[in-house]
This record gives C-alpha cells, structure tokens and sequence, in this order.
C-alpha cells in the first residue's frame, strides 16, 4: 500500500498574500486530494449592509470587501440599486465607470503577474511588475483623489469628473506603460526559465472548465468563450471595441498570455473612452427608496462578479448577497491541484490569482 | 532573453523608483481627498453631514438651549467627500481639503476618546429631547 503524507498550506505562508488554509493529500510529492478552506477573514459585510448601514452608504462599505476590485464592487451594487429605482444615469458616467473598471482590471492583472513570478522564482520580474503597475494606480489617483479606496461610483452616477488635462495625463501615461507591457509580455512569453515552470504546468481541460464552472481568465485560458462583458449591456462595452480574449492549453502560461492579452484589450478600451467621452452630467437626482429586487452580473478582473439587491421600500436593505469570482472558483482550482508536484503549488496558486478578502467578505 | 540580460545589466545604472520619503515629500495629484475642513459661522446645523457619513465621523452634541458643536474624527474619516456633497453650504460650511491626515497618536486617545464624545452625544441629544418634553408639559399644565 502506498503511503500518503498529509501537508497543510496556510493558514499563514510565505507564498500566500491573504489567510487561506489547504490541505494536501500527497503521493510521492504529487497531491491526490486537496482541502480548502476560505473562511479567515470575514468580516460580516452582508450583514452589516442589511443593519448599520443606510442604502445610500452602502456604496463605500462593499467597496471595502476588496481593496483590489473595489470599483467593480461599488459598481455592481449601484448598478442594481439604479436598476431597482429605475434612475436614468447619462451615458458620460456610464463610460467615466468603465474607464475606472478597465484601469481597476490592468493594475489588478499587474498584480496576479507579479505574484505569479514571484512564486515561480522570479523576484527581480515581481518587482518590475510592481513599478510599472505604481504608475496606473497614480493615474486612478488623478481620477479619484484617492490610491486604493477610490470612492468614486454612487448611486445616480459618479462624484467626479475628469477634464481634459486628466485625460490627457492619462493617455500619456498610457502611451509610457505600453512599452513597458510589451517587454514583460515577451519576457513572460519568452524567458527559457519562466517557461519550465509555467507551460504545462496547473493545466485544466476545456470540458472540465465548462464542467466545474470555472470563470474569468480561468476558464478563457482553456479555452472556454465566457466573459460577462460580452454579455450585459449596462456598461458601453460593445460601443468602446470589447473583444474576448481566449487562449488554448489552461495551463500557467496560458493565464498568463490571457492576462497579458487583456491588458493591451483595457488600454485599447480606455483610449477609446477618452476619444469618445459623450457630454453631460455626471450624476444623476435618485429619489425614492428601493422596493423589490434586482440582480447584476459584472466581469471583475478575476471573473463574474454577482450582485442580489432586495429592499422594502426603507432607508436599509432587506438583503444583500455578493458572490465573488475567487468562491465560484473553488472547485475548478481544487480539480487543477490534482496530479501536480507540491513544489508547483505557490505558482499555480498565484496564477488563480484568488482574492480571500472578496471570498470571505 | 537576450534582451532581458541586457536590461538587467542596464538598471544598475538606473535611478531607483521608489519615493525618497520621508527626506523628500510624496507629491499628491491635484484635487486630492483630504481632511474635512469646517467653518461653524457659515453652518447652518442641518445635520446632513452627520446623517450621510458612512463611518460616523462627524457628530453634534446639543446643549439645552438648542445650540450645537460640531465633532469630527479625522482617524475615522473615510475622505470620501459625501458629507461636503450633501452639504448645503458647500465651500462655506463644509470643505474638503487637501491636507494629509496625521498618524493618530497616543496623546490623541484616538478609540476611547472618540467612543466616550459619541456615547456623551447620543446623552446630549437624549437630555435635549428630555428637556423639550418637560417645557412642552409645563407650557400645557397650567
């Protein structure tokens, strides 16, 4: 009978960015059975956005589940409480949110790149990645005056404009980062020894994708064609040039070649925003209190993003439920773990890019 | 590759790109979200600001006759600017500057301190509602 040896990741490790427990079952350093756990930083949003909180402030509090996707958060959920009251938001806040979901998704997509040479080994890369990635979040700060928590979408539009000097900034930061993806999309492509640990490596078929439900560059770098983006038609999407990106293989390398695709995809988009930015107010009067409820699907920069809104026509919600890209992800990722070396376990982890904070909430 | 050992060999030579703070100060963009600045001639204590704050960072205590006193934490502020957007005096009343917020120190008593002032409003508003009460019965009984 073969032996099998039992070794625990997390809840704190070196390789992890937030607490999140695993558990695996091994054979001879290839694991057999995996365990998660995900539940270490909860943190009651929900429920605190159904008591404390007036429906008009929830808006900064959902923003606060995730410091990396918080404009797709506050987002969804003005998105759905419009939806409810029937505001009619003007079409220059409209793409003014789009601007800052597209900047949200390259400085996100940085990130997991980042981490995703880091763990393979790569710490010079991870740097690099995290210089480069300073100057988008600078120009987010142009925009919204703040670094991280941008505060920027509520409800009946968004609380800032950008002028013409913004825009400018803007597209001229662009016009430096561009390059400068270029070179670490080459180096991601082409570098001998960031290939041994990426290609072929956490692989996943197109069938069990599809079968386990897995979402974001997840799923498109297997090859499935799913991308909220493509589907709803509250954000100007199809007005701005979105094109899917989908990759063949699912294993590391091609998340990585996803990832790298879509960022040149959101400069594409974001150029495009600021050529045709329509005139108009930014926000919009909201009167009334939401009675009923409403659902909102978005594309978050690690996959689809759900909302459920419901209200009883008073100043606090009846209930709030967000389900995050990382938690529909679990069984997909738990499947890839399977048959690979416990040495690759950092690296393929890093290339789910999984975001414990939104999960946990 | 080539390319990469290249570069590799040229940041040896290159500036660094962190910030020298502290020796040097962090640039801030234009219209940054700082500090809630608050001017009580121009306020006319409609109470908007306390009632929009998401964290709870401003608060009036009610002194008996009627009058309120404007409390603000700058450690809790959230600088997200709906207190100053719900205003009705904005720029007058109600600002958001630009200033940085300090690191809270001891001598600030930044908890405690902060949940005595909101527990100390909540019985001034209690003690004023109170003291109406008692006028009203007192007007009414002859």
């Amino acid at each position: 009978m073969r032996k099998s040896i039992s070794i625990p990741l997390g809840s704190q490790h070196i390789a992890l960015l937030e607490p999140v427990r695993f558990r695996f079952e091994t054979q001879n350093e290839t694991i057999t059975n995996v365990e998660a756990d995900v539940g270490y930083v909860h943190r009651g949003v929900e429920r605190a956005c159904t008591s404390h909180f007036e429906f008009k402030q929830v808006p900064t509090v959902v923003a606060r589940v995730c410091g990396l996707c918080a404009i797709t958060h506050s987002l969804s959920y003005t998105l759905a409480v419009e939806q409810i009251i029937s505001v009619e938001i003007s079409s220059r806040a409209q793409y003014l949110r789009t601007l800052m979901v597209e900047l949200d998704r390259l400085h996100s997509h940085l990130l997991c790149l980042a981490h995703t040479a880091e763990n393979a080994g790569f710490e010079a890369l991870f740097m690099q990645i995290m210089g480069e990635r300073e100057l988008i979040m600078g120009l987010q700060e142009q925009i919204t005056g703040n670094r991280v928590q941008f505060d920027f979408v509520t409800i009946g539009g968004v609380n800032r404009d950008i002028d013409s000097q913004i825009a400018k900034t803007i597209l001229d930061g662009l016009e430096t980062f561009e390059p400068r993806l270029e070179e670490i999309r080459e180096l991601f492509e082409n570098n001998w020894s960031l290939s041994l640990k990426y290609k072929g490596v956490g692989a996943i078929s197109k069938e069990n994708a599809a079968k386990l439900n897995a979402l974001g560059p997840l799923a498109r770098a297997a090859g499935l064609r799913t991308d909220v983006r493509a589907e709803q038609s509250v954000l100007p999407y199809s007005e701005i040039g979105f094109e899917m990106v989908v990759a063949q293989g699912g294993d590391i390398y091609a998340r990585n070649h996803v990832r790298l695709l879509e960022m040149h995809q959101s400069i594409k988009m974001v150029r495009n925003i600021l050529e045709a930015l329509p005139e108009g107010e930014i926000l919009s009067k909201v009167r009334g209190k939401p009675e009923g409820e409403a659902l909102i699907r978005l594309e978050a920069p690690r996959g689809e993003l759900f909302y459920y809104v419901k209200g009883n026509k008073s100043t606090t919600l009846e209930r709030m439920r967000i389900k995050t890209p990382t938690f529909s992800g679990i069984p997909a990722m738990v499947e890839i773990f399977k048959g690979q070396e416990y040495g690759d376990v950092p690296a393929i982890l890093a290339s789910f890019d999984p975001c414990m904070s939104c999960t946990a909430k | 590759m080539l390319k990469a050992i290249k570069n590799a060999f040229c940041n040896l030579t290159k500036p660094p790109l962190t910030h020298a703070y502290p020796a040097a100060p962090i640039e801030k963009p234009k219209d940054y979200r700082g500090l809630i600045g608050y001017n009580a001639q121009h306020c006319i204590f409609c109470d908007k600001c306390e009632k929009t704050c998401p964290p709870g960072a401003i608060l009036f205590s009610w002194a008996l006759d009627g009058s309120k006193t404007y409390h603000y934490n700058p450690y809790l502020c959230i600088y997200c600017g709906d207190c100053v957007r719900a205003c009705p005096k904005i720029g007058e009343a109600l600002w958001q500057s630009e200033t940085k917020a300090m690191p809270a120190l001891k001598v600030d008593v930044p908890n405690d301190g902060w949940d005595k002032l909101e527990k100390s409003v909540e019985e001034s508003k209690l003690a004023y509602k109170d003291h109406k009460a008692a006028q009203k019965k007192a007007k009414t009984t002859p």
